[in-house]
């Protein structure tokens, strides 16, 4: 308890000192909850998901960093690893193959790493994989594209 | 930049928030007003990307462990050939004053049992220090038993003697190159534990980082080898106690790394922690976080190795240490 908020403390730190390090993620601590985070991850590029901003919600555990994050996503994607509806993300290191030494900004690199590398057998998106493991690469990009547009591209207006 | 502005943004609102629903939705509205913080900065970040047209590289990578490399950092510096004549030189002018072998190898021997309780807790008798000490120092014992290797407290103890002599020939040994640099790197505590055995601290020679050390002292290669050969657990430890690289704190928990925790290295990988978090790890899952290999040692496994009697420095000693902790 009393480690998992040193260690979240020091995050925070490290996250506000190295505010413009990574120019992709913005990790943001909740004002009241130190154990509740957001995260805005940009889309990478040469992925149908480049141009777009997606939002993460973590809950960390008080085990941390023994046990890890719960992120998902608050940005609607179309990805075969992450739920459409509840956002819920499939990733080894967010389960079995957790390390205490990852830390959440580096969570979120995995996460943008996972975005630009999908894994279509363990999928969490069914039509999304399909698309992919039936070698629809076209369907899969254009329709991840839409999505990307519709949710986390800002609106024309 | 993207805070200042985004508060801006967002007091105005939540201004106009707190006048329509003051009383009634006084619970909903802290979290309506983080929401609508959070939409501003990503419609700023947003329009600025477009504004800017593009991204920029983004390939997301998994963390590096926080692996040092301190292992990569213990160089074995051989001795220079050309310091022979010197080395003997130097000694035959101090013959007279080796009167004190013997002692040295007792007091030698006496701070590797100093060294070793520290680590085991144990009873402090010389046999099970030796015990717990044997898989790092094995060779360095056996040694120091017969003929007399270690240069470095033969060295100290005639200097008591010499000490004045020392200062002079300093002045002119500087252009002669043994690395003072590696001196520190030797068992830190076997220098500091035989200057306690030897009583008052002037009668020491020198500190690991005295100026007036004579550079033509020669360094103990063999000491400096072991670490690398068996001791690799604790060895290391004492090896690198002086590398830039050791963390200050515990990468798990952050507290900061005290005496004992700096010279633990539980894991080949070099990952360090703190006993208490290795302890908590040890209870989960037990694997390194920097390799998330599993520790190769477990408390009770190492019990019974020591009841086995054969290979028991690394389990009882981390045994040791964690009841200790």
């Amino acid at each position: 308890m009393q480690a998992s908020r040193a260690r979240l403390f020091k995050e925070y730190k490290e996250v506000q000192r190295e505010k413009t390090a990574d120019p992709d993620i913005q990790l943001v601590c909740d004002d009241s909850n130190i154990f509740k985070w957001n995260a805005l991850v940009k889309g990478p590029s040469e992925t149908p998901y480049e141009g777009g901003i997606f939002q993460l919600a973590f809950s960390v555990p008080e085990q941390y960093p023994l046990q890890p994050p719960q992120v998902r996503f608050l940005t609607k994607i179309f990805h075969p690893n992450v739920h459409f509806k509840t956002g819920e993300i499939c990733l080894d290191i967010l389960k079995n193959a957790w390390s205490p030494a990852w830390t959440l900004q580096s969570v979120c690199r995995a996460i943008i790493a996972l975005m630009a590398h999908p894994e279509p057998d363990s999928p969490l998106n069914c039509d999304s994989g399909n698309l992919l493991r039936s070698g629809d690469i076209r369907g899969f990009q254009s329709m991840a594209r839409m999505y990307t547009k519709l949710a986390a591209m800002p609106k024309k207006s | 930049m993207v805070t200042d502005s985004t508060t801006n943004a967002s007091i105005p609102m939540a201004a106009s928030n707190s006048k329509d629903f003051a009383k009634k939705k006084r619970v909903n509205r802290s979290a309506k007003l983080k929401q609508c913080k959070l939409d501003a900065r990503r419609e700023q970040w947003l329009s600025q990307v477009k504004n800017k047209g593009g991204f920029g590289d983004s390939s997301g990578h998994p963390p590096c462990s926080e692996s040092q490399s301190s292992m990569e950092n213990l160089e074995v510096k051989p001795r220079g050939e050309k310091e022979g004549g010197s080395i003997y030189h130097h000694y035959s002018d101090s013959d007279s004053a080796s009167n004190s072998p013997t002692s040295h190898t007792s007091s030698v021997l006496g701070s590797s049992n100093v060294s070793g309780t520290i680590f085991t807790g144990s009873g402090g008798s010389s046999s099970s220090s030796g015990g717990s000490c044997s898989g790092s120092v094995t060779g360095e014992d056996e040694d120091d038993d017969g003929c007399l290797d270690d240069w470095e407290a033969v060295a100290d103890a005639l200097a008591v003697t010499n000490k004045k002599q020392e200062q002079d020939k300093h002045s002119f040994d500087n252009q002669s190159v043994v690395p003072s640099v590696s001196l520190p790197e030797l068992k830190p505590e076997e220098r500091v534990e035989g200057n306690v055995q030897k009583g008052p601290p002037n009668c020491r020679a020198w500190k690991p980082d005295d100026a007036f050390r004579p550079q033509t002292l020669p360094n103990l290669s063999k000491q400096l080898s072991f670490p690398m050969k068996s001791g690799r657990q604790y060895g290391c430890a004492w090896g690198c106690k002086n590398v830039v690289s050791v963390p200050t704190t515990c990468p798990i928990c952050c507290e900061d790394l005290d005496y004992t925790d700096s010279r633990f290295l539980p894991c080949s990988c070099g990952f360090r922690l703190c006993l208490f978090c290795h302890k908590r790890i040890l209870e989960d899952d037990g694997r390194c976080p920097g390799c998330r290999k599993q520790y190769d040692y477990e408390p009770i496994k190492g019990e019974a190795t020591i009841d086995g009697g054969s290979l028991t420095f690394k389990l009882g000693r981390s045994c040791s240490m964690i009841t200790r902790s």
